[in-house]
Formats: structure tokens, sequence, C-alpha cells
């Protein structure tokens, strides 16, 4: 490591707030306290840390882009032994990529012209042309598809993930030798942060940058740092090869951190409860079949044409009662509008839903309403959720109010019951849920859900926005409502690691189907389905990794639901593809009992694996 | 392609409004009370000659056969001739007794056409100057929000949009006109007549391209994208010019199109006031002489015209932002 | 690993408040006011408002003088501080003698009154519909668009023209056309407002719960989507006014021997030569009280701003 020139110098730098405006020395904070890290050519050094430590800060530091109302206390910053603050560097030498590709760059004016914009504003010798023969070799360079078509597109005709290769290329144009990564996988879906990290790695390689990763994913560092270094409250706490941090943490952060990182594939990871699903030969609880649903979007290129949007197309399980079933996918693949239809918020346009034994299509608007407090649907968002301005006891007694189903004191009653239930003080009843953390406002919906007693719960991506030790404490009472209740739950969720948990049967979607369902343990040993394959393959974790993330995923970005293929959805981005995935959709492959896949690939399992 | 697309269907929906908006007018001026033909032949002929101008122009018949007449007559380009003017330009009515609609009357396509160029030209002249206060004001403003050149546009915003604009243009013929002699103010005998008017009609846009500018100039700003512009290495001022002034004119078209009514009231009120012959003045004496003819043919070519107007700022909004094309 | 099931069950959850500040829950409009009246526009505003509040109510009072009654002999007395002029007139006098502060005076009430009794029914109309097509939507709602869409498009001040010209101008009537002019872009405004709001999760949560339509209207978009308007509303108020002077100027509004600012500056420019004042003053009044409105106004447009969209 110490053969190559160093890149960039950090000798015990300290940032804090100039408390600027307000006048007072006392109200200064110290955000970055006593940093040094060096990087050389060609290396990758990790910077992980969790949200709060100071990592923006400290990327935006090194490239010398603090903003307002930030100062260097103490230290220097110094790259190719010049300090780096001032405009002279940026866009230059030092290139940065953020965590917002949609937004950094003017939506008005196309892409190919704004990179050729910088690279003529940073290299003032280029002309027009050559720029964009510039532009359009890099775009090629970073796997964006007909990059002629897209040089003259618009930011928001890409998609994430398309957009942050296009804000790579945008770094990469003015040559510099250090690029630093400011949290760039996070908004995207996981195959595709998968891509992007193999996407940096290549560059590296290829154009000799050395790159700092800055990342609040400790196993999505470890993949492409060849040194971390763990920040905490500003400050270094270790730093160290990423495999020997992991194996051996020194401090007991770090062993922190290294802990909370759920386990996918170890046998232990599904030590759930109730692992198999009960046999059930009474009926499900819910039975979906057939269902599909087609949006119309106007055509902007025609006079009175419409597009159809094919957002779930023909998705058939059951669930039975008592039963925790997942269902994941990706953005896009059509699972938030089939969650819209399974509380029949929304109308499937063919296709049945029936709830314990009620086709739902058949129910008139007041027998549906007097329905609903037995199949609750649980969101993601803990602090739009609840209405503004209502006390705890109020938000979770308006269901109760609804559906007149106690008044006065009877429903103050089973207001404060359920509040015990779910672990909320029962003190704070009259008050209001400003101070209160993510975890406890999702108790409060959770509460809100309950005293309605249902039976069965949709749980869409509630569990997403907590952190991991709120997530095992609700999965917890889950667990605990349950064994009290029956409850039948539907996980709806990106977070493999988390339906690996608690979900007894999983339903992958992809591109408005159901590609695959499976056991949990069926699943995660042997997927059938490709897609299933790539998505386990691309989730970052510290393991080692059962399936490989090259051989299982192309590159590419799924087709849009306007245009769908003929064939299988996933045939441009599968490494199995033949010439038939392309020709017509595959069926579902019976794999055991409960358990298909729709791809021609698909074998049939070990009899015993499907039980 | 799309292009086309978009062309057709707005236009479509344009005929529909202008015909709506004709129908309106139309109904309105023959249900609310008060009898134009007595108007016309003056309060002291009598009912014989009331009752065979009546007939004459075809009032008594019942109002959706007068409208489909009148529609019919417009598609072939004939807006009908104005009840009270004669061809010889003078306007009449009043309390003499006469019939008027015996005489050769103008058309209203004429009288259109001979006042809304000077109309047009007041229009434009306004617009310059109200740009030529609102613009850099507002950017100023918006550019250093919070600070003086912001709260100048605030109060210089609400002060202008408080002044009566009959009253500015009272005050400022006073000033400028009778005690100064600088400008003249009253009629029409050369292009300078058009100042005065053009400016009371400026300062009564002014506040709202003001108003608009700061807090899109604000607001742009603060978008990731310009502050992400100095870690590319793209300078400020480039970052301002460029894009941010871009991005922020696109609100001021979008109100624009809905302020259009507003300033309509604005001109009427302003070519009173001074006298200036243009398209206003022939409007406000149209309805206080009820003469349908001309108000009907006004009232159609103006909302053509406002539909016409507001298809335009649109295609220039959605060719700056590509992203208004839904 | 993972502590699945030892992680303690049920218990209250301890955590530290992490993303809201533990400060008192302040409404929205709470919120937009206070911001507003922070600001030296806003007090200005209001400080001026309430002095001509307070003159208005009580010096035709105090002063005793009588807007409508005819004093020869004191004709053409020009305002403070020119020769000839006296505290008792300190706005001059007009051609009939009558005093020009106490005419404006009670112009002010009448302008006040109809300003504010048509901007509560602009509001009241338009954000009815504009709440009901932005919730709903589908076909009523893009009916009411359609038809704000054409009204918006006729010119408003030949409509007033056309009622107000040819019938006799009562309060009503005035108020009524007053109104029809500003409905639409209240309408507007609600429905995207009301748009915008019905995508939230909140409303989604409560549908879910089986709350009516009505229900959801009545309690959580209502009241999230009005009070941000009304306070905009305030600058209608002055923008009615100064039409509801147009038209008085133009013969059309409140009818004499009522004082109105608009008949008054009328009146007062057959004699802009030799009495200035009379045009002007009251004019010059009706600015003063029109920008202590305006600044109010458009510090609360700010306010609404700065709270909805940088909060």
């Amino acid at each position: 490591m110490q053969d190559q020139p160093v890149l960039l110098d950090v000798q015990h730098l300290s940032i804090e707030t100039t408390g600027a405006g307000r006048g007072s020395a006392a109200t200064r904070r110290t955000l970055i306290d006593d940093v040094t890290l060096q990087l050389a050519e060609r290396r990758v050094v990790g910077v992980i840390g969790e949200s709060g430590a100071g990592k923006t800060v400290l990327a935006r530091a090194l490239a010398g882009w603090l903003p307002d109302g930030l100062a260097v206390r103490a230290g220097h910053v110094r790259y190719k032994g010049r300090e780096v603050v001032g405009p002279a560097l940026q866009g230059r030498e030092i290139g940065y990529i953020g965590a917002d590709p949609t937004r950094a760059l003017d939506p008005t004016v196309p892409i190919g012209p704004q990179i050729a914009e910088k690279l003529r504003a940073v290299q003032l010798r280029v002309g027009a042309a050559e720029a964009r023969e510039k532009v359009l070799a890099l775009l090629a360079a970073v796997r964006i598809p007909a990059p002629q078509k897209r040089y003259l597109e618009y930011p928001f005709q890409f998609s994430g993930g398309m957009m942050q290769r296009v804000m790579i290329a945008d770094a990469l144009i003015g040559d510099p030798a250090l690029l630093i990564a400011d949290n760039i996988t996070q908004p995207l879906d996981v195959t595709v942060a998968a891509q992007i990290l193999r996407l940096l790695r290549e560059l590296v390689e290829q154009f000799g940058t050395g790159v700092v990763f800055v990342s609040a994913s400790l196993p999505m560092a470890s993949e492409v740092a060849d040194e971390l270094v763990v920040l905490q409250s500003g400050r270094v706490i270790e730093r160290g090869e990423p495999g020997h941090l992991v194996r051996a943490p020194a401090e007991p952060y770090t062993r922190d951190l290294v802990l909370k990182i759920p386990e996918i594939w170890t046998s232990k990871a599904s030590a759930i409860a109730r692992s198999a699903p009960v046999a059930r030969s009474d009926a499900p609880i819910l039975n979906v079949q057939h269902v599909s649903k087609i949006y119309r979007v106007r055509d902007r290129t025609a006079f009175n044409r419409v597009h159809e949007v094919r957002a779930v197309r023909d998705v058939s399980f059951t669930v039975s009662r008592g039963e925790s079933v997942g269902i994941v996918g990706e953005s896009g693949c059509g699972k938030s509008t089939l969650t819209r239809m399974l509380t029949w918020l929304e109308t499937p346009d063919s296709g049945s839903i029936e709830f314990d034994g009620r086709d739902l299509r058949a129910l008139t608007a007041r027998q549906l309403r007097a329905l609903r407090p037995q199949f609750q649907l649980l969101l993601q968002d803990p602090y739009n959720a609840l209405p503004a301005g209502r006390t705890i006891g109020e938000i979770i007694g308006e269901p109760l109010a609804i559906h007149r189903l106690a008044r006065g004191r009877e429903a103050r009653e089973r207001v404060l019951q359920v509040m015990h239930e779910v672990g909320l003080p029962v003190g704070q009843v009259d008050e209001l849920p400003v101070s209160m953390s993510a975890g406890q406002r999702q108790r409060i919906n959770i509460a809100r859900a309950l005293v309605l007693e249902p039976k069965l719960m949709v749980l869409d991506e509630t569990l997403s926005s907590l952190d991991q030790v709120e997530q095992s404490r609700l999965l917890g009472l889950f667990e605990r409502l349950y064994q009290q209740h029956g409850l039948t739950y539907v996980y709806i969720s990106h977070d493999l690691a988390m339906v690996r948990r608690v979900c007894s049967r999983v339903a992958v979607m992809y591109l408005g189907e159901v590609v695959e369902l499976a056991t949990n343990e069926a699943l995660f040993r042997d997927p059938g389905h490709p897609y299933s394959r790539a998505l386990l393959s691309a989730i970052p974790t510290l393991e080692p990794h059962p399936f490989d993330a090259r051989q299982c995923l192309l590159e590419g970005e799924p087709p849009s639901p306007i245009d769908l293929p003929v064939g299988c959805g996933f045939a441009n981005r599968c490494p199995r593809a033949e010439a038939r995935c392309r020709e017509r959709s595959p069926e579902a492959v019976q794999r055991g009992p409960q358990s298909y896949a729709r791809c021609f690939m698909a074998e049939a399992l070990y009899p015993e694996m499907a039980q | 392609m799309y292009f086309l697309g978009f062309l057709v269907r707005r236009l479509a929906q344009g005929a529909l409004i202008v015909l709506l908006v004709s129908l309106l007018i139309f109904t309105l001026l023959r249900v609310v009370p008060g009898d134009p033909v007595r108007l016309m032949v003056g309060g002291m002929a009598p009912d014989s000659v009331v009752q065979e101008a009546s007939e004459r122009l075809g009032l008594n018949q019942p109002i959706p056969l007068q409208f489909g007449r009148y529609l019919l007559r417009l598609i072939h380009g004939d807006m009908g001739e104005s009840f009270v003017r004669p061809a010889n330009g003078a306007s009449v009515g009043g309390s003499t007794f006469d019939d008027p609609s015996r005489a050769e009357r103008a058309s209203v396509l004429g009288l259109v056409g001979q006042t809304l160029p000077l109309t047009l030209q007041l229009a434009a002249l306004a617009f310059v100057f109200a740009l030529l206060i609102g613009v850099p004001l507002g950017i100023a403003g918006g550019l250093h929000a919070g600070r003086w050149p912001d709260k100048l546009a605030f109060y210089a915003g609400s002060v202008f949009v408080s002044l009566p604009n009959f009253w500015l243009g009272i005050v400022l013929t006073i000033l400028l006109s009778v005690q100064l002699g600088w400008i003249p103010s009253i009629g029409y005998q050369g292009f300078v007549y058009t100042v005065l008017p053009a400016l009371v009609l400026a300062v009564e846009m002014a506040p709202f391209i003001l108003r608009t500018l700061t807090v899109s100039v604000a607001q742009v700003m603060n978008e990731p994208f310009i502050d992400a512009g100095a870690v590319r290495g793209i300078g400020r001022r480039q970052m301002v010019w460029r894009h941010a002034l871009r991005n922020a004119s696109v609100p001021l078209l979008n109100l624009f199109g809905i302020q259009l009514s507003g300033l309509l009231g604005g001109v009427l009120v302003v070519e009173y006031i001074f006298d200036y012959p243009g398209l206003g003045l022939l409007t406000v004496n149209a309805v206080l002489q009820r003469d349908f003819p001309l108000i009907q043919g006004i009232a159609v070519l103006t909302s053509a015209i406002f539909v016409l107007i507001n298809i335009v700022v649109d295609l220039i909004a959605a060719t700056i932002d590509p992203r208004l094309e839904s | 690993m993972s502590e699945i099931l030892s992680a303690p069950l049920g218990e209250p959850a301890r955590l530290p408040a992490a993303a809201q500040p533990a400060s008192a829950y302040r409404s929205v409009p709470h919120r937009i006011l206070a911001r507003a009246a922070a600001t030296w526009e806003f007090r200005i505003g209001l400080a001026v408002f309430v002095g001509v509040l307070l003159v208005t109510v009580l010096y035709p009072w105090i002063s005793g003088l009588d807007p409508a009654k005819a004093a020869v002999s004191m004709r053409f007395k020009p305002p403070m501080p020119a020769d000839g002029a006296s505290w008792a007139h300190a706005l001059g006098t007009d051609q009939l003698g009558r005093d020009m502060l106490v005419r404006s005076l009670i112009g002010l009430r009448y302008s006040l009154a109809i300003g504010v009794a048509s901007v509560l029914l602009m509001f009241g109309v338009g954000c009815t519909l504009g709440l009901v097509a932005g919730y709903r939507g589908g076909r009523p709602g893009a009916l009411i668009m359609r038809v704000t869409d054409a009204q918006l498009s006729i010119p408003m001040i030949i409509l007033a023209i056309t009622v107000l010209g040819v019938s006799r101008p009562t309060v009503p009537a005035i108020v009524l056309v007053l109104s029809l002019s500003g409905w639409p872009l209240y309408a507007r405004v609600a429905r995207s407002a009301a748009l915008a709001e019905s995508k939230r999760e909140s409303v989604r949560g409560a549908r879910i719960l089986g709350a009516s339509d009505l229900r959801i209207l009545l309690t959580m978009i209502g009241p999230a989507v009005l009070p941000p308007i009304a306070f905009v509303a305030v600058l209608d108020i002055a923008r009615m006014m100064i039409f509801e002077a147009i038209l008085g100027f133009l013969g059309l509004g409140v009818q004499p021997p009522t004082p109105s600012f608009g008949s008054i500056i009328a009146d007062g420019r057959k004699y802009l030569i030799n009495a200035w004042w009379i045009a002007t003053m009251p004019g010059a009044f009706l600015l003063v009280s029109l920008t202590s409105i305006n600044l109010m106004g458009a510090a609360l447009e700010r306010a609404r701003n700065a709270v909805l969209k940088g909060a």
C-alpha cells in the first residue's frame, strides 16, 4: 500500500458549525473530530457509520465542498499536496457523486449537454463537438444503453439506477484522480445497487481512480473497499481491512455494528417459532385468484392513444390462517398495486379476492365497510400515517367511532387495553404523539388496527423505516399478538433479510407477476427462478455468498411496464435465457406443494425440502 | 407528432370555450332587464317604432334561435353590425327620437379592426415597462432572499398593488401632464400618447411579476442541483444565469395565463380614463349603449385571443420545462 | 446474532426522541400566523390598518360632520397644509362643501364591507367546489375544472359592466358580481391542495379503517387545506376593494348619494385643475388602507409558503 503515491491525505481534521448568524460561540457543535485517513491511487477506502455519524460532512469536506455554516477548525485535507478547499480542484481532479442523483442536474436541460457543459467549464479548451464525443464515450463506459439517444433525454426520463450512472459519468468526465462516492446506493433497489457497485469496481480498474466510498451499509462497503474506516459521532473508531474487521472487531462499537447485520444464510436465520406452514384443511383466510390490474395512461406522443401499464398480471396465491406470508420485490414490481387490491382500496380488473370465504367484489359498499375491521393494513411511514393534531387516544379510538363499535367509557377501556398490549405507555393516552420515535408511532398504528380485532394484517413496508433494534422489537410484538389472537400476517417488503426472519412462505414479484412462490427455506436454499436467484445474490451481507452476483445478474434494467416484451420479463437480464424465453411466457412449474416458479428451467425440488 | 396532438386537443378545447363564452354573453345581454331597442331609438319613440325595430333586428325571437343564426353568420366571418354606430363613425343614440337602425351601420369587424391595433400597442408597451420594473428587482429579490432587495421588492409590490389604476392615472396626469407638461395624456395623436396609459398598466402588472419572481427564484436557488453545480466545477454565475433563471421563469409563465383576464380589466379602465381609442374604450361604450352585436363580437374575439395566448404560453413553458408535457 | 426472540417483548419502548423536536405541537395555521406576525411587514400593515379602522369608526362620530350635507359656503376648501385649510376639514371639502375626510371614511366602510363579503362568498363557494373536485376527482371534478377554465377566459370586467350596467347596482348585486370574478381561482387552488392532501398516508389509512369520504373531507382534508388559503384571501379583500372602486368610477358601483371611492374620484375629475384634492385625497386614503391590508396579506402569503414548503 505504501508504494502507491498518496492521493488524499487527511490529518487530524476537525470540523464544526460556525454558528453564523446566531453570534454565540457557545452553540458550536463539532461534527468531525480529529479524523485521519489516507488514500492511494487505485485504492478504495470505505467510510462507514450510522446516520448522524458525520459521513456526509466528511465526504463533502474531502471534496472541498463544505456547506455554509460549517468550517474546518483544525487539521487539513490535502490532495496531492495541495489544500482541497476552493473551486480549483472540484470537478477537475476530484469528482463527487451524491446520494440523490435524480435531483443533481437541472431538470429542464437534457443530461448530455449538462455533462458537456461541466466538461467545458473545467477544461476550457474543449470545443463543443469534442465535448459531445467524450460524453458519449463515457456514457457508454458506464453501460447506459443507446447513449446517442439518451444523450438528449431529460433527468426525469431516467430511472434511479440509470441516473446514478449518469452522475458517475458526470463525475468522471473531468478525468479526476479521486472520486468521492457519498451513499450512492442508498436510494436504489438491491439488484440495481449491486450493478452499480460492480460498475464502480470496473471503473476503478479502468481509470485508475482512488475512491472514498461512504456508506451506512457495512456489508456494501466491505464488498468494494480495500480498507474500512468506522466513524461514530465524527470520530474514527477503528480501521482495518474489511475481512479482518468483520471477523475480529477490536472496538465494542464495531462489534455492535457487525452484530446488527442480520444473518441470512445460516440455518439459524430462519429459526422462527412457526417455521413450517401448518397444514390446513379449512378454507384459507385470503384467496387471491388470477388477479390483474391495468392502468391506462395517456400516450403523449399521439393524439388519442393510451398506454396500458400492466401493473399486476395474473397473480394467484392463498394464505392460510395463522401463516406469515411475505411478498417481496423491487420497485415497479407491482406489489404496491397488489397491496391496494388486497385491501380493496382498488378493484382488480379481472380475477377475484376472497377474504374468509367471501368474494370482495360481490359485497355492497355497506357490507364492505362492515367487513373492513377484519382485515387491516399497516403502512410504511410512521410520521405521515398518523393524522395531525390528535391525541393518541383519539387516534386509536377513531376506528371504534367510525364503525360504531363502542363509545364513551367502553371505547376508552378498549383503547387503554390495546395500548398496553402493544407496549405503549398508557399514561400518554391524552398526549399528542409529537415527541415519539418512529417505532412508537408504528405501535400507535398497530394499536389503531388492533382495536378492531382483525383477523388479517397486511404490513406494507411497515418496518422498512425502522432501525434493526426497533424492527426486532416489533417483530416480537407481532409474534406475541399471533400467539394471543391467532393473527395472520402478510408482509410486503423489499427487505429480504426481514422476510427471511419471519415469513413461512415467500412470493417473489417481478414486473407484475409472482415469479416464484416457495417456503422460506426452499427459496433461500434453492431458488427456482433466476430472478429470485439474482435478488438473493444481490443482498449485501457479511457472510459468504452462496450465489455469486456476477453470475446471476446481467447488466440492464427491467423493461418498462408500458412496453412489456413478449415472453419472460426477466429474459434481458437472465444469464440462462434461451430463445424460447423470449418467445413465450413461462408457465408455473410446480416444485412442491404450494411452491412454484415461472421458468422453463425450474426443476422440481427435493421433495422433502418443500415441506 | 406529440406537438400536433397537443395542438389539436387544445384548439378543440379552446373552440369550446369560445363557444361557451359567446353563448353566455349572448344570453346575458338578452336576459338582463333593460331594453336595447328603446335605448337605440330613444326613450321618446312610440311603441310601434320600437316594435318594428325590434322585429327587424330579430330581437323578439327566442334566444336559441337568435344564437343559432348568429353562429351561422359568424362562421362566414360576419360579426354583424353595430346597433348604434353608423358607418361614418360617430356614435348615436340618446334622447332624441330617431330610428338610427335605418341608416347604414358600421360593421363590428371593422370597428374592432380599427381599435385592436391601438390596444395591442398599448399592451405591448405596458408589458415592456412592467418587465423593466419587475424583472430586475424580482430576480435581485430572489437571489438575495431575506435581505434588502427582497424587502424592497416586497414593499414595492404591496404598494403598487394597492394603487387604484384610475387614481394613479389621474395623479400622473396632474403631475406629468398638467403641472410639468412633459407627456400628453388624453386621447391619441401619436405614439407618445401611449406612454402614460402604458405606465399605469405597467404599475398594475408589475406586482405580479415581482411576487412570482422573488418566490420562484428563491425556491430554485434552494434546489439541490444549484448547489451541486459548485462541486461539479460550474461557477455560481453560470448556474444562476443558465439554470436558475430558466427554471424560475416557468411558474411565471404558468401564472401569466390566469392573470390575463384581470389585465384586460385594467386595459378597459385605463383606456376609459385616458380616452385612448382602443378596444377597451370601444367595449365600455358598447356596453353602456347596449350595442349587442359589438359586445358579442368583442367578447368572442377577446376570448379567442385569450385561448390562443394561453396555448402559446403553455407551449413555451413546455419547451423550457419538458416535464410539463402532460 | 440477531436477538429476535430474546428481545424484551412488549415493553414500552423508551427510545430517545429521534426525529421530531420535543417542542409543543403547533397546528399549521398557528405556525403560519406566528411566522407572519414576526415580520416587520406584517406588523406595520397591522398597525396602519388598525389605525385606519379606528379612525373609520370613531372620526365621523367624533367630528359630527355629515357626509351628505352640503354647505355651500364651505366649498372647495383645500386640504392641509395649504393656506385656507383648517383642521376641521383636514382633507378639504368638495364642490358642495362636504368634508372629504368623512366622505372617504364612509366610503371606506362600504368598501371594506363589500370587499369582505365578496371574499367570503368567493372563498366559500370556490373552496367547496375545489375540495370536492380535488378529493373525489372523476367526472364531477373535471366538469368543475372546465367551468373554471371557461370562466377564467371571460374578462370579468365585461361581465361586471354587462350585469351592473343595465340594472341598478345594489350592494348585493355588486357583491355577487365581484365574487363571480374570483371563485375560479379559489376552486383551482383548493383542488390542487385537496389532491395533494388526498395522497397522504393518513388519508389512505383512514380509508382503510373504513372512514367515509365525507368524514375524511370534513375532518382531515378540509382542516388541512382551508386555513392556508384563508390567510391568503386577505390579499383578495384589497383586490375586491379596488375592483369595487373601479366599478364606482365607471358609475356602476354604490350609487350616490352614498359616498364611494370610485364615484367621489370620478366626480372630482371635473375639478382637476382647480381643486385637485377632490380627486386625489380619497385615493390617497384608499391607497394607505389598501397598502396596509396588502402588507399583511403578502406577509401571510410568504409565511404560508415557508411553513408549507419549507417545513
